[in-house]
């Protein structure tokens, strides 16, 4: 995938892209105004990462400037900004999705990958990972064709690994991506550990590779190696 | 007490003071004047009876004086100069007791001591008195009465503009774009005071621009850098060499790195609150919400074998969405993370209140301070933020919120029915 990164610190920007390119995809920049608006008028994009305050101008005009040239380029806002009327002024804009500072870079992989496939495969949205068939639309997940059932927390959790195969994704990650922000339990990295035993559990039983790899407490790695 | 209250009460006790004041000492020299008249009288009706006594060495005949009561005693010493005093007596040509005036003297007649006493009526006199009050005392009280209805009907109009005033400040929303509605008046207090209204909320509005604008602000420098920690930390986790020790560290970093986000993202929260920033409003039902967020706790509450007993009525009400989620997951939250293993929650929800009951530590919370920011109790893993901003978002909404303890059981109840409902918010 093609991706354009429009954010002006540094640091943030260079993890993103080392993140993003370690999976395959191509990275663009920007950290301007003027030069974000220059690359998204010359090149097509499948997605791209934009951050609101940018030095010199308001990243929501770049939305504007997207609908008006009529692009088709998914657009993630990531900001720190997070009150909801500015959410709604990006979605309404025109956004896809709304990331708000800090967040994992598991997170933003696992996003990315939801706008892209919104965005090209209409109706048809199924991930094949060696014997996995996992069809988002409808929330199933087939092994060698057969079906099994998962609660909603452990298919959103397949799909999170599957977003960033190969990755050691952080528990604290994957507990924010299952909760939300708000949550904060002190034993919720326990019932992350739950989930994925019984996530992996019911995926064996079905005659699955066991995927899963444990990394030292401090997360996971959903890799075929 | 309103003004014109106030100012009327004290305007009408000096004035029945003063009037009741006047109108005694009025009366008093008016009747003293004509008791001495009488007196005069009376001396002279004497000498006329010592003159006849000294001629004719005999009484006068009682009706030999009109209008007049005259009384002969023989007594045996003399003890008694001229005396004046008011007495009843029975007037027996109008047949009635009259009060009257009546002058009392010894004299010698013919080596015998009589005591005589004659008694003029006073009722022509009082009659008379009576007419000179009420023709004096009756033309004040009419002027007192058009003072009092002049002074109502002006203060209501000189303070037309003062209530003008208060009603535009009433209605005066810092959210809202347009400026203090001026009064314009020609009293120079008024004017000052518009003056002075108008210059203080052109400085709130925009002192309260750069609040906002520091929260922005702050809310983009402080979670910058925070991103760029968390990006770190997802990348070191990438690095193949990774060892036992280093991960351990990893860990550590990421659960201070959440805890500093927590935190930040709390304070920006209150601060949003505190300015009303969030004002999202919608017709909310409480009770699905809170069905929602029971789905969503479900694992904590499992593992650590946690009954949740739910007695929920349909109520809607117009909250913000996204500050409900807060209220519930703070409440429900605090109810799961001091609970105890096997332990209880209890949640009742009707059209009055939301109660959120949990057995926990055998101590009460000390509810002066339990809902002040970064107040903890002992056992508490938190920040101390949770229940600030519980009563915030109560506030907001105009809701009440109480803490009790009875017996292990820790209730936090939540009343939606107005506190003051003349202090509109929104």
């Amino acid at each position: 995938m093609k991706i354009l990164v429009v954010e002006d610190e540094e640091i943030l920007r260079l993890n993103i892209m080392d993140y993003l390119k370690a999976e395959g995809n191509v990275c663009d920049f920007a950290d301007r105004f003027d030069t974000a608006s220059e690359k998204m008028t010359l090149y097509d994009y499948d997605c791209i990462l934009l951050d609101l305050t940018l030095p010199d101008g308001d990243g929501l005009k770049l939305l504007q400037q997207l609908k008006k040239e009529d692009k088709s380029d998914g657009v993630i806002i990531i900001t720190a900004r997070s009150s909801i009327d500015q959410r709604i002024e990006g979605l309404s804009l025109g956004a896809d999705d709304y990331l708000i500072k800090p967040f994992h870079l598991s997170e933003l992989s696992a996003r990315i990958l939801a706008v892209v496939r919104r965005r090209s495969f209409k109706g048809n949205d199924l991930i094949v990972f060696n014997e996995l068939t996992i069809d988002i639309q409808r929330k199933t997940v087939k092994v060698n064709n057969l079906s099994i059932n998962l609660t909603r927390k452990e298919f959103d959790l397949l799909l999170y690994f599957l977003a960033n195969k190969s990755k050691v994704i952080a528990k604290s990650a994957l507990v924010t991506h299952i909760w939300g922000d708000h949550a904060d339990m002190a034993d919720s990295f326990d019932f992350i550990y739950t989930h994925i035993k019984n996530l992996r559990k019911k995926l064996v039983d079905a005659g699955c590779k066991d995927y899963f790899h444990s990394v030292y407490g401090v997360g996971y790695k959903f890799t075929d190696e | 007490m309103r003004l014109f209250t106030a100012y009327n009460r004290v305007l009408l006790i000096t004035s029945i003071a003063g009037l009741l004041l006047i109108g005694y000492l009025f009366y008093h020299t008016l009747s003293n004047y004509l008791n001495k008249q009488l007196d005069n009288y009376l001396v002279e009706e004497l000498l006329e009876v010592k003159d006849y006594t000294t001629k004719k060495e005999s009484f006068p005949a009682h009706t030999a004086f009109e209008d007049l009561v005259i009384e002969y005693h023989q007594i045996r010493q003399v003890s008694l100069k001229r005396h004046f005093g008011d007495t009843i007596f029975y007037n027996a040509k109008k047949q009635v007791e009259e009060t009257g005036r009546y002058l009392e003297e010894d004299l010698q007649m013919g080596g015998q001591i009589y005591r005589v006493k004659i008694i003029a009526s006073k009722i022509a006199h009082a009659d008379q008195a009576k007419s000179i009050f009420l023709v004096i005392i009756l033309p004040v009280l009419a002027l007192l009465l058009l003072l009092l209805l002049v002074s109502r009907y002006m203060m209501k109009r000189i303070w037309l503009p003062f209530k003008q005033l208060l009603l535009n400040l009433k209605s005066f929303n810092l959210n809202q774009e347009q400026n203090f509605a001026q009064v314009s008046t020609s009293i120079a207090e008024f004017k000052e005071l518009n003056d002075a209204i108008v210059d203080i909320s052109q400085r709130v509005k925009s002192d309260y621009r750069e609040i906002k604008l520091f929260t922005e602000n702050a809310s983009h420098e402080m979670m910058t850098p925070i991103a760029v920690i968390n990006a770190k930390l997802d990348m070191m986790l990438q690095s193949a060499d990774l060892s036992e020790e280093q991960s351990k560290n990893l860990i550590d970093l990421y659960r201070a790195t959440a805890k500093l986000t927590k935190l930040n993202q709390s304070l920006l929260l209150l601060v949003k609150i505190d300015n009303n920033l969030l004002r999202d409003r919608e017709q909310l039902n409480l009770k699905s919400v809170l069905i929602e967020k029971l789905q969503y706790f479900q694992e904590f509450t499992q593992q650590n074998g946690i009954v949740v007993n739910v007695n929920l009525q349909n109520h809607s009400l117009l909250m913000s969405r996204y500050l409900a989620d807060i209220l519930l997951d703070n409440l429900i939250g605090n109810a799961i993370r001091h609970n105890k293993e096997g332990g209880n929650i209890d949640i009742k929800l009707n059209s009055e209140g939301l109660w959120v009951s949990n057995t926990g530590a055998n101590e009460p919370l000390d509810d002066k301070v339990a809902f002040e920011r970064f107040y903890k109790s002992p056992s508490s893993e938190g920040m101390g933020l949770g229940l600030a901003i519980v009563k915030q978002i109560v506030e907001l909404h105009q809701f009440g919120i109480t803490y009790s303890y009875q017996t292990g059981v820790h209730t936090f109840a939540v009343f939606f029915k107005h506190h003051s409902a003349n202090s509109p918010i929104l």
